[in-house]
């Protein structure tokens, strides 16, 4: 991952800063940086919404195909998901350096939304054990300053709420074959339920305190992070320790408190952002990319 | 599509006779264990160092039916220039699930969940190893899953602590890993195959999830954690303390084990 | 001292020993190291062995699938044969797609199934040109010192005969295959034929059971495989120095005899494991 040179007189600053509650861009420990979100930026997909975060930024592609569900769960569909490490993002990227870092975001991914209670997937069955619908998640890393996995499962659960899937009919005929019929009208459509979606916090350990948000120059100072994903409620569907070092049990439990708090309080405030966007409706000015 | 001219290849599409079961012989009962083994306990752990003669130090742990081997090569000159760190040492760790060990026959290419495996190796066990001590070479740790019968990833650390043990390899300590499935209020220590996977009703459930914890037992410091499902913060946090506690059970006989490499290796002087 | 000669000169090393009629780990020229054997021992496999040929061990998983038979042979099944050599069993092996030695012993073991036909592929065959079995046999390297192939061989034979796949039939009025998990069935072993190596040292010396230093060192490796007939069903000759018919004659009939002690050791263990059950 793209990672920045810190002198050893640069990292005490840090570390003296973390212990003092101020960070060297005059944040707070639990502080994020600036976000933007914009939704609905890639007109051929079914969903999308585009992140920056400070400046890390990403694209998030949601397409929804019909598919067959898996033998173990006839009556749910199923999401994939997929990330791509762009060489615009860092030269580290070029030919097959991102793969390693794409498989290890997709596979925490899985991880995050391993439960049944994410996203209902029961909705997306259109007949059981014959057909689904399969929502493909591809996440495009454009630039990296930190805290990917924050921002792509923001991104992540902009574009689920903005996705929209067409309705099916089911017509069977005499010999009990059976059709699917997708509606023409293209406002005919199926919303998901984002509600239960959690958000990743990464929270960077720095001395003896952790940091939300971590830029690259502090995570150059600290050995170990504890990525949590929690949902609005405050459930936790994932927790990994990332990095080399290791943590103390009690700054672990402290660490998920916190991510606990700042997850939760993180919900709120994007749902809103994300229906006031939608109340614009099609007059609003789009940003795109080149904000 | 690439065909792989470098095996013997099968017909393009085979199933497992599982597949054509009646649903009815898959579900399976979660929450009663065979035997007198309680909901706390581990399972009874098999350890033994230096099995692979090749190799510089060699582990393999049977816990229940999950078996694992595990090899250590190096330390030795790192195999891309451009990864040599003047510094410290690299830890390059290669998990693979034998094509017979899960239910369903694996392929011979590594898949995600075998990536997925070594980097959460690779991560859990670095804080155990004197990586300074070791600048611009490598050490490999190849694992190899015989047979998977749950907690491969707990079960992987510890023997991969014992074969960079084995290896002489410098460690600040051995690095324990433990699991834990919870199952609404209850949790499994150390659970089978079917305890891991669960009743795939009970995921509507409250509380489900799998947890992995490795520690370092001397240092009391978590050195990998891994827990998806959906937890409440409080049972997460029993969770954790419960495989801590979990892994404090493994150390005498990880510990012996090692000891009676040590012995058979250098017998003591007799007098 | 002796260590020091050993790494500077390892070829004059072990021809000191060959002089004296022995090897450097206390063999005779002509003596197997000893062969150990367990079965059934993965039970996520439809059938399984392991085996020690002194520091060597391979393990060999069946795991057996359902597919449809080829067009050109309607009434067969499939065995499908693969040799690993993961880095975790020697130093000279590296992570990725399968090596040369590898290939070679793929290729050899699926030669040794077609030459000696060990299972008759239409007794795979459930119904014909519908559905029928796919033995894939996983060969597993977990220590590699030396005479891989013997052992490749042995491990295959053992885990065939531990095999025991449900019973299948086809239901005639849905089409659909039935599985029946409680009743399963041994294979039918039609042959067991049993791999004996040789290594040839300066072009004249055979010793067999070469350990992995020795194959290094020798000018040719002869693998002859030999079943219960005394029939030769396999021959393994990659290049190296030429050898005389009476050289090559004095081989076989070690194979031969080889053959015996193999079969003797496979019927005692699957046996003692039959009785444990």
């Amino acid at each position: 991952m793209a990672t920045v040179q810190v002198s050893e007189a640069e990292k005490v600053y840090v570390m003296h800063g973390v212990r003092d509650d101020l960070r060297v861009d005059g944040r707070g420990c639990e502080d994020y940086r600036h976000m933007e979100i914009e939704t609905d930026v890639v007109s051929n997909t079914d969903g999308s919404a585009k992140v920056s975060l400070g400046h890390t930024d990403i694209l998030v592609g949601i397409k929804a195909e019909i598919g067959k569900p898996r033998p173990m769960v006839p009556d749910e569909g199923y999401l994939e998901f997929f990330v791509d490490c762009s060489a615009n993002a860092t030269p580290e990227f070029e030919g097959r350096g991102g793969e390693e870092l794409g498989v290890e975001l997709s596979n925490t991914l899985y991880k995050v939304f391993n439960n049944r209670h994410s996203l209902d997937l029961r909705s997306l069955c259109i007949c059981p054990g014959e057909h689904c619908w399969v929502l493909y998640v591809d996440v495009l890393l454009l630039q990296c300053d930190g805290n990917l996995f924050d921002a792509m499962s923001i991104a992540i659960k902009a574009a689920l709420f903005n996705t929209r899937i067409p309705k099916v009919h089911i017509s069977e005929d005499e010999e009990g074959v059976k059709e699917i019929e997708l509606s023409d009208d293209p406002y005919d459509c199926m919303r998901l339920n984002v509600e239960n979606v959690p958000c990743i916090v990464t929270l960077c350990k720095i001395a003896h305190r952790h940091v939300v948000d971590a830029t690259l120059q502090e995570k150059a100072c600290s050995v170990a992070s504890l990525l949590i994903s929690v949902t609005h409620k405050g459930m936790v569907t994932c927790v990994r320790k990332l990095g080399r070092g290791s943590l103390d049990p009690d700054s672990i439990f402290e660490m998920t408190e916190t991510g606990k708090r700042v997850g939760k309080a993180l919900h709120a405030p994007l749902m809103e952002l994300l229906q006031k966007e939608e109340s614009l409706g099609k007059k609003r000015q789009k940003v795109g990319f080149l904000a | 599509m690439p065909v792989d001219t470098k095996r013997v290849r099968g017909p393009d599409e085979s199933q497992s006779p599982l597949v054509f079961l009646p649903p009815t012989a898959q579900t399976c009962e979660v929450l009663r264990r065979p035997g007198d083994r309680g909901k706390g306990d581990v399972r009874p752990l098999f350890a033994r160092c230096g099995l692979v003669s090749q190799a510089k130090g060699s582990a393999y742990i049977e816990a229940g039916n999950t078996k694992i081997m595990c090899s250590v090569y190096g330390p030795r000159e790192t195999e891309r220039k451009d990864d040599t760190d003047m510094k410290s040492g690299r830890l390059v760790c290669d998990v693979r699930l034998a094509p017979f060990s899960c239910q369903k026959r694996g392929a011979w290419i590594q898949g995600s969940e075998e990536r997925d495996l070594s980097l959460a190796l690779s991560e859990s066990m670095q804080p155990g190893v004197c990586l300074h001590r070791y600048p611009r070479s490598q050490i490999e740790v190849n694992v190899m899953v015989l047979e998977n019968d749950g907690g491969v990833l707990a079960h992987a650390v510890t023997c991969a602590s014992m074969a960079l043990a084995d290896a002489g390899i410098e460690m600040y300590d051995v690095v324990l890993g433990c699991a834990l499935r919870q199952d609404g209020d209850s949790c499994l220590v150390d659970p089978d195959f079917s305890e891991e996977r669960g009743s795939w009703q009970a995921g509507y459930g409250e509380n489900q999830g799998r947890v992995t914890v490795a520690l370092l037992p001397n240092f009391n410091q978590v050195s990998g954690l891994h827990a998806d499902g959906e937890m409440r913060e409080d049972t997460l946090t029993a969770a954790v303390r419960t495989c801590m506690d979990g892994c404090h059970k493994l150390y005498p006989v990880v510990q012996q084990a090692i000891l009676r490499a040590v012995k058979r290796k250098a017998p003591p002087p007799e007098k | 001292m002796a260590a020091g000669f050993k790494t500077a000169e390892p070829l004059e090393y072990h021809r000191s020993f060959l002089k004296e009629n022995c090897r450097p780990d206390g063999r005779e020229l002509g003596e197997f190291r000893p062969t150990t054997l367990n079965t059934g021992s993965i039970n996520t496999a439809d059938g399984s062995a392991l085996v020690r040929i002194g520091n060597t061990t391979v393990i060999c998983g069946i795991k057996g699938e359902l597919a449809a038979p080829s067009t050109d042979a309607p009434d067969k099944g499939y065995i499908v044969p693969n040799v690993d050599l993961p880095p975790l069993c020697s130093s000279r092996f590296r992570p990725g797609p399968p090596g040369e030695q590898a290939q070679a012993a793929s290729q050899f073991i699926a030669d040794v199934i077609d030459g000696s036909q060990i299972i008759k592929k239409e007794d795979l065959c459930i119904e014909k040109s519908k559905l029928c079995w796919v033995l894939y046999c996983d060969i597993m390297c977990l220590d590699y010192d030396g005479n891989l192939l013997d052992a490749c061989v042995v491990t295959l034979l053992a885990a065939l005969r531990n095999t025991q796949l449900p019973t299948v039939t086809i239901n005639k009025e849905t089409d659909l295959a039935e599985v029946d998990i409680q009743h399963k069935r041994h294979l039918q072993i039609n042959k067991h034929p049993v791999a004996s190596s040789f290594a040839v040292f300066d072009d004249t010396v055979i010793i067999v059971d070469p350990t992995a230093e020795e194959e290094s060192l020798a000018t040719a490796i002869i693998t002859a495989v030999t079943d219960e007939d005394e029939q030769l069903c396999a021959f393994h000759k990659p290049g190296g120095s030429s050898l005389s018919a009476e050289k090559l004659q004095d081989c076989i009939t070690r194979a031969v005899a080889r053959h015996r002690e193999i079969g003797r050791l496979i019927d005692k263990v699957i046996e003692s494991t039959k009785a444990s059950k």
